[in-house]
């Protein structure tokens, strides 16, 4: 208990007024004058953790794609991610709008502030800012009750993947996004923490752009250990089999070619853990396979 | 270049024969690097078939090899297309795109990604979405074409005119496609957009290869007459030239190399504009060497601009319409303050 109100305290919560004040992910204060209960989703990943905050049913308007869980197809639409009319906001009445940072922040952000309408920037980064903005999210709809513990679950279920596999071998990950053109993503992405928590390194962790484009020359030489496919929904892409062409590459010969679904890796939402825990578990497969060939020793 | 006439060029043979000379040469350079350290001895062994390390041959027979072949038909086939397309419109600033080419292929991709036709495989290594880009630009040529030919007339002016507005049409369209469709649609379309040479493969190296030849056969046959038009369409037919079939006949070829062109590797900004200036400045405007040399000067720019975008920032890829744009563009600043000196 007293370790929750230190956290609520660190957050900046004045639980004195009804007023509610939390930071946002880029540093600025937002304050509601009491907890939102018309909130507005700029982007599918805040509608997501909205619901997973249990202020799903406090959410008045959202975004295109914004299609989990289930019931987040019936909220009305107020454009896409990248566009969105500012008068449907308006007429939505809104307390509060969530907005997505990289995303669709930019200049538009100035926009809704002169409307007098309190803003909230997500830009998570690290699977550990996903329970983050679920609790902040939370607070500022005064569920609380509801995220907190949802938080802490997601915040205990990360640490314990981490712990588990802190000691294992490190093996290299290629994330294949798409193959022509062959896609990745650079260290600063996501995934890169995730499969770090797994035990796993980025094969391309050091290039510089977030997706970077690449050519299957540059997968021949780093030469990963696993490689890891996203494609595009439920299926596992025929196209991971065409590196079954080059047997020299270790994942080939060990026969590490996985796939995840996109949504539960690529969205920062609490459906990352689904995605680290079948990564994990990927990651431990292939160290089994490598293992079996004796080329890699097991971590003493 | 401060005197006129004939003086000033070297000829046309002389910068055909350097140009096929030149060729060779970049396409081992191109072959010989690349990410992976392949030593020259093991990249000829590999073309020769006698190297033993199967990675090695591997990596420059299937993958390096096939990928500058098809820069080179590409560049050739978007070099000669340019040639042609500004011997037509007697225009300098002429470029496939302009005919509309460009515009409705990408328009086609993304209706054939709508239309949910990715998931199957076309033929000879195009996807339905080649196809349909291939589909969109000879539709929007087409169109083109026919709105600008009145009465068994083609108006070059008009045809400009409606290109750039057909240009425009599919351009909103495909805009509004992807505000209506799924997310993954739209990633796809994203994705095709950014479709380079990378995919390269032997079997779009031969339809390459085919569109390549004919294009080469058939556009260099149209010389003289590319040449008369040079005068004014009237004039041309005043020496007996047939401009109504000409024109018919050019845009057929172009529309093909071109639709084919942007099937395969995507859009490829400025080398169909700038490498035809590039050769009539050096060789003069007679299309018996211009449009042969455009082809080639086309396919030596696309094969260092896509060596180029693989190697500068390696691991990861520069798109090589950075490149060529990049190289492209300076030079075309360039030609835009001498151009006093320089007429079509």
């Amino acid at each position: 208990m007293i370790r929750c109100l230190v956290v609520l305290l660190l957050l900046g919560v004045h639980s004195a007024q009804a007023e509610v004040r939390v930071t946002d992910f880029i540093g600025r204060e937002v304050i509601v004058p009491a907890p939102a209960t018309r909130i507005v989703a700029l982007a599918p990943h805040v509608v997501e953790n909205l619901f997973s905050a249990g202020a799903g049913d406090k959410i008045v308007g959202a975004v295109e794609h914004s299609d989990y869980p289930p019931a987040a197809t019936n909220i009305p639409r107020v454009g896409n991610h990248n566009s969105w009319s500012l008068e449907s906001i308006a007429a939505l009445r809104p307390d509060l709008v969530v907005v997505w940072g990289s995303g669709n922040a930019g200049g538009k952000l100035a926009r809704l502030e002169q409307l007098g309408i309190p803003v909230f920037v997500s830009e998570l980064r690290k699977p550990q800012d996903i329970a983050e903005a679920i609790r902040r999210l939370g607070i500022l709809a005064g569920t609380s009750d509801h995220s907190e513990p949802a938080a802490k679950a997601l915040e205990t279920a990360l640490a314990t993947l981490g712990k588990r596999y802190a000691h294992a071998t490190r093996l290299s990950v290629f994330y294949q996004i798409w193959n022509d053109p062959l896609l990745t993503v650079n260290g600063d992405h996501m995934i890169s923490e995730v499969m770090n928590l797994c035990g796993g390194r980025n094969a391309f962790a050091d290039l510089a752009q977030i997706a970077p484009r690449i050519n299957v020359e540059s997968v021949l030489s780093r030469d990963p250990d696993v490689i890891l496919a996203s494609g595009m929904g439920d299926a596992r892409p025929d196209w991971v089999d065409d590196w079954r062409r080059y047997p020299a590459l270790a994942a080939v010969r060990y026969d590490n070619l996985f796939f995840i679904h996109p949504d539960h890796l690529q969205r920062a939402t609490s459906r990352i853990l689904q995605g680290a825990e079948t990564l994990c578990a990927q990651l431990q497969e292939a160290r089994q396979r490598i293992a079996a060939e004796g080329s890699i020793m097991p971590p003493s | 270049m401060s005197t006129t006439g004939a003086k000033a060029y070297p000829g046309g043979p002389a910068l055909l024969l350097a140009l096929l000379l030149a060729i060779p040469l970049v396409l081992l350079v191109a072959v010989a690097s690349g990410t992976v350290p392949i030593a020259l001895p093991e990249v000829l062994g590999s073309l020769l078939r006698t190297n033993t390390d199967t990675q090695a041959s591997m990596i420059v027979t299937q993958i390096r090899l096939p990928r500058a072949l098809l820069a080179l038909l590409v560049g050739a086939m978007l070099g000669i297309s340019g040639a042609a397309m500004q011997g037509l419109f007697r225009n300098p600033l002429a470029d496939p795109s302009l005919v509309g080419v460009s515009a409705g292929a990408s328009l086609g991709a993304s209706l054939a990604i709508v239309s949910g036709g990715v998931a199957l495989t076309g033929f000879m290594g195009l996807t339905l979405t080649s196809l349909g880009a291939f589909l969109g630009g000879l539709t929007a040529v087409m169109l083109v074409y026919g709105l600008a030919t009145r009465e068994g007339a083609t108006s070059v002016t008009t045809m400009l005119l409606a290109g750039i507005a057909i240009a425009a049409i599919a351009g909103s369209a495909g805009s509004l496609l992807e505000l209506g469709t799924s997310n993954e649609n739209l990633r796809r379309i994203s994705l095709w957009r950014m479709g380079g040479l990378d995919g390269a493969d032997y079997q779009r190296v031969w339809l390459a290869a085919l569109t390549a030849v004919g294009l080469c056969l058939a556009l260099p046959r149209k010389a003289g007459a590319l040449d008369a038009l040079l005068l004014g369409e009237s004039e041309a037919r005043h020496l007996g030239v047939d401009v109504q079939g000409c024109k018919r006949q050019l845009v057929f070829w172009v529309a093909l190399g071109v639709g084919v062109s942007v099937a395969l590797s995507g859009t490829i900004a400025f080398v169909g504009l700038v490498i035809p200036h590039i050769v009539r400045m050096l060789i003069g405007p007679a299309h018996r060497y211009l449009l042969p040399a455009s082809a080639l000067a086309g396919a030596l720019l696309l094969l260092i601009a896509d060596t180029v975008g693989r190697l500068v920032l390696a691991p990861a890829e520069l798109p090589v319409g950075i490149v060529t744009a990049a190289l492209g563009a300076p030079f075309f600043l360039s030609l835009l303050r001498h151009r006093r000196e320089y007429g079509l």
